[in-house]
């Protein structure tokens, strides 16, 4: 799933995880993306905003991208570089998304209204991240790019 | 390995206020429990609710779903909302989904209950 400018990094600042896609493992990604963040220099509320967006990130590949298949395996990369930190999440792709669903406007009060409050997640990750976009791997799979700058 | 449950729900009655407190993760596996809680207070006619959260470093998409589901019963009801407890950075995300409109965001339990005490007295 690495894309250019991954495979250019020097290998020691980029960590890999491999995640079964079962709810709950999204914690192990927020950990690992926490402990990073801190070690970069990060303040403690960007690193609150990364922590949720990867959690929507990973959720979403387990839940769609992956439809809950723990044999399916969702990745994480993380790449640390001087002023930012890149994260790359990435499913199998049992179930593409579709391109409309990845610039949500949701309105509170649309959500009232129906029977599914849900559809938050790709909202938060664009409003909590400095950059972020979707692409579909050749394999098929989902993939989402974020990164989050550190200011000084 | 606890991946999943790990919240506990549990109800008081304090001046009043019908208090739910949740302690620890808010996510797709709490909705039984945080709806079960709302509906037993509700049931007991209710009319302040505090949702009052303690050590919840997880709220996700999901959590949030559940609570605007919440604030939909709420509004139905004619109750009053409020929630307390919350770290900085999910006091900055209920403001942003819109949650802040619906449900007045106190630091702690004391201050939510001074604010329901200032409704109750208007």
């Amino acid at each position: 799933m690495s894309d250019d400018t991954t495979r250019r990094e020097p290998v020691e600042k980029v960590i890999e995880l491999r995640l079964p896609s079962k709810l709950g493992y999204e914690r192990v990604a927020m950990d690992t993306a926490s402990s990073l963040a801190r070690r970069m220099g990060f303040h403690a509320d960007r690193v609150e905003s990364l922590k949720t967006a990867i959690s929507e990130a990973v959720t979403n590949a387990i839940e769609h991208g992956n439809q809950h298949d723990a044999a399916m395996k969702v990745v994480v990369l993380l790449t640390a570089r001087a002023d930012e930190l890149i994260v790359h999440v990435a499913d199998q792709g049992r179930k593409q998304l579709d391109q409309e669903c990845t610039t949500p406007e949701p309105k509170i009060e649309d959500a009232f209204e129906r029977e599914d409050k849900g559809g938050w997640g790709i909202w938060l990750i664009r409003e909590l991240m400095d950059e972020v976009e979707f692409t579909t791997a050749p394999s098929g799979g989902n993939q989402v790019r974020m990164v989050i700058h550190l200011e000084q | 390995m606890m991946l999943e449950d790990e919240l506990t729900v549990s109800t008081r009655e304090r001046d009043g206020v019908a208090i739910i407190d949740l302690f620890g993760d808010v996510t797709t596996f709490a909705e039984e429990k945080i709806n079960g809680a709302y509906r037993e207070v509700t049931n007991k006619g209710a009319r302040f609710v505090l949702l009052n959260f303690r050590q919840n470093d997880y709220i996700n998409s999901a959590g949030i779903a559940i609570l605007i589901g919440i604030v939909t019963e709420v509004n139905r009801n004619n109750q009053k909302l409020a929630v307390s407890g919350l770290s900085q950075h999910f006091q900055k995300i209920f403001r942003m989904v819109g949650l802040a409109q619906y449900a007045e965001i106190y630091q702690d339990e004391e201050e939510a209950l001074a604010g329901f005490r200032r409704l109750a007295a208007a």
